[in-house]
């Protein structure tokens, strides 16, 4: 598949469209759930992988919950000597409900930041009950942080990913979210980000403009090193960055960051998982080369030619709903929406489950598709 | 200024969310003698104008907050100088995001602009089971069931609820909306719902149709 994903890159025709879904949440979820199908008890997720002949999504991935096998992140995070980060778990009352949490707070010299994380499904997600940032002065104990924290390519960890997948897929690695998306969804939260930047919008662009050192950091950081695809995993959506939020804080910042991606030989993706009718028509000018996800109907607002309008030259990774990996979806409908996809999007394509296969979804159902992109292959 | 005049300028404020002047106008209304009942009942107009917006593309989601927060801040000012009767409500709606699914922007959102549109909330909050949900409509008999979920191994509470309310002999006394990314039309008919709402301004309006 190493060949195959590079052509995507690379633009080239003629090669082999690769079918390349998420199987990890579904996994961890039946897993915890003692709900796996017979034919997988006993199987790591890499056998469940090779039994259904599609390639992983990440090798290197951020190594936490929701990351595709071991995560052999290939960056090493590195705090200042001042900075402490404490973490636990607890059981019990966090507010009204009982539950697992992980805790976790960092203590700085100007003061300190918590979040508290609540385990879900099993323990296989973690959703924020309580975001680190909550006023103006925790923006400046975040800035301190991150003034501290340095970035290193950890080669160990690339050669053990290697070792492991390295043949099947180019090293892609990962980022912290675009500012405003790392803001709503990783450390101040959708509505206080919102009220925050309508009650403080100069000390919020400034702290936005903050934020993306780290990113500068980052790609310096993966400059000259063995990596294909910097993906940036926004989760964007255009009810939480509607479009005055895109072109205020996204689309200035991939200008900016991009130059950079393509000087160093890389591509890079971001991953939209949200209603995107009204941001579509803005991601040509971002600069980016491909996008992830992309939910189309019926789960997201968007058909398949809307995508293909918005997105243009861009790949898409992705594209199938993944209501349509449900049982309850006909599977006649799962068919006639890849046949479209891969008419629609090939070669400029990554196929795949936007953006994973649910928990109660149907694996059989990969290797339905799968064997669609054997046909559609033998085609070309 | 006319009362007339005033009440444009509270509406206009509250739509362009200009806080500090609505609360300040609110302040002259009171002033000027009006109670702080009509008043109340201008700025559930201008959520209105709010929603109407939404739903034509020219505000977003985010506006809504705004709005909502708009709202908060000037019944701060007002609240003091209620009569203690509150405004007639239109009608009673238990929320809730159902089990095993915290996930809640959309459904606070709702449940903020069903409150400025005159319906009292009972909101059960997030992970709420099925048995708790059950219990709420038989304590509370609300006009209205609101139900949320982002995730697809949620959506088989929907049935599991609706089931249980049949059991008791409350579905028929109970309009059912439920509304979240991974619902489809499809899949809300076959869980016997009364109506899937795609976003949280449509959700109101389909429960104004009902209450």
């Amino acid at each position: 598949m190493y060949e195959e994903l590079m052509a995507v890159y690379e633009k080239k025709e003629g090669s082999p469209l690769v079918f390349q879904p998420r199987l990890r949440h579904w996994y961890d979820f039946n897993y915890n759930a003692g709900t796996l199908p017979e034919r997988y008890h006993g199987m790591y997720l890499d056998e469940v992988y090779t039994d259904l002949g599609v390639p992983p999504r990440e090798v290197w991935g951020p190594r936490r919950i929701g990351s595709e096998l071991s995560g052999y992140f290939a960056l090493d995070t590195v705090d200042g000597d001042d900075v402490e980060v404490w973490t636990r778990n607890l059981s019990g009352y966090m507010g009204e409900s009982m539950d697992d949490y992980l805790i976790t707070e960092i203590r700085t010299p100007v003061g300190s930041l918590r979040q508290v994380q609540r385990y879900t499904e099993h323990g296989t997600s973690l959703m924020n009950v309580e975001y680190y940032l909550k006023s103006l002065d925790d923006l400046k104990v975040f800035e301190y942080i991150l003034a501290e924290r340095s970035y290193g390519w950890n080669q160990n960890r690339y050669e053990w990913g290697k070792k492991r997948y390295g043949d099947a897929i180019p090293l892609r690695a990962n980022l912290e979210r675009s500012p405003i998306m790392w803001l709503i969804v990783g450390i101040m939260g959708f509505k206080k980000t919102v009220t925050m930047i309508w009650r403080h919008p100069e000390e919020m662009k400034q702290f936005i403009r903050v934020l993306e050192t780290e990113h500068i950091k980052q790609i310096e950081a993966y400059r000259g090193k063995p990596v294909a695809e910097l993906s940036f995993g926004d989760n964007m959506h255009q009810d939480l960055c509607p479009p005055p939020y895109f072109k205020e804080y996204v689309t200035p910042f991939y200008q900016r960051v991009m130059p950079r991606v393509h000087a160093h030989g890389m591509v890079a993706s971001s991953h939209f998982d949200g209603t995107l009718k009204q941001l579509l028509p803005l991601v040509g000018e971002t600069g980016l080369d491909g996008l992830e996800c992309v939910t189309p109907l019926p789960q997201g607002d968007v058909t398949i030619q809307e995508i293909k309008e918005g997105m243009g030259d861009m790949f898409l990774r992705d594209g199938i709903p993944a209501v349509h990996m449900c049982p309850w979806t006909p599977v006649e409908t799962l068919k006639s929406h890849v046949r479209e996809l891969m008419e629609t999007f090939y070669p400029r394509l990554i196929l795949g489950i936007s953006d994973l296969l649910p928990a109660n979804g149907d694996v059989e159902r990969i290797r339905l598709v799968k064997k669609m992109v054997e046909k559609f292959n033998a085609e070309l | 200024m006319t009362k007339e005049e005033l009440f444009t300028e509270i509406k206009t404020a509250l739509v362009e969310f200009e806080v500090d002047l609505l609360k300040m106008k609110a302040q002259e209304a009171l002033d000027q003698g009006i109670k702080a009942e009509e008043i109340i009942s201008i700025l559930s107009e201008g959520m209105d104008v709010v929603g109407e917006k939404y739903e034509a593309g020219e505000y977003f989601v985010t506006s809504l907050i705004i709005a909502g927060e708009t709202m908060k801040e000037t019944l701060e000012v007002l609240e003091p100088h209620l009569s203690g009767q509150g405004g007639a409500k239109r009608g009673k709606i238990v929320m809730a995001t159902v089990a095993g699914d915290i996930h809640d922007i959309g459904k606070n959102i709702f449940t903020t602009l069903m409150g400025t549109a005159s319906y009292e909330v009972i909101d059960l909050g997030v992970d709420v089971s099925a048995e708790t949900i059950v219990a709420a409509v038989k304590e509370h008999s609300p006009h209205i069931l609101g139900l949320s979920a982002l995730l697809t191994t949620n959506l088989e509470q929907f049935p599991l609820i609706i089931e249980m309310l049949k059991k008791e002999g409350l579905r028929s006394k109970v309009k059912i909306v439920v509304g979240g990314a991974v619902m489809t039309d499809e899949f809300a008919k076959g869980a016997g719902v009364d109506a899937h709402a795609k976003s949280a301004v449509e959700g109101v309006n389909i429960c104004k149709t009902w209450v």
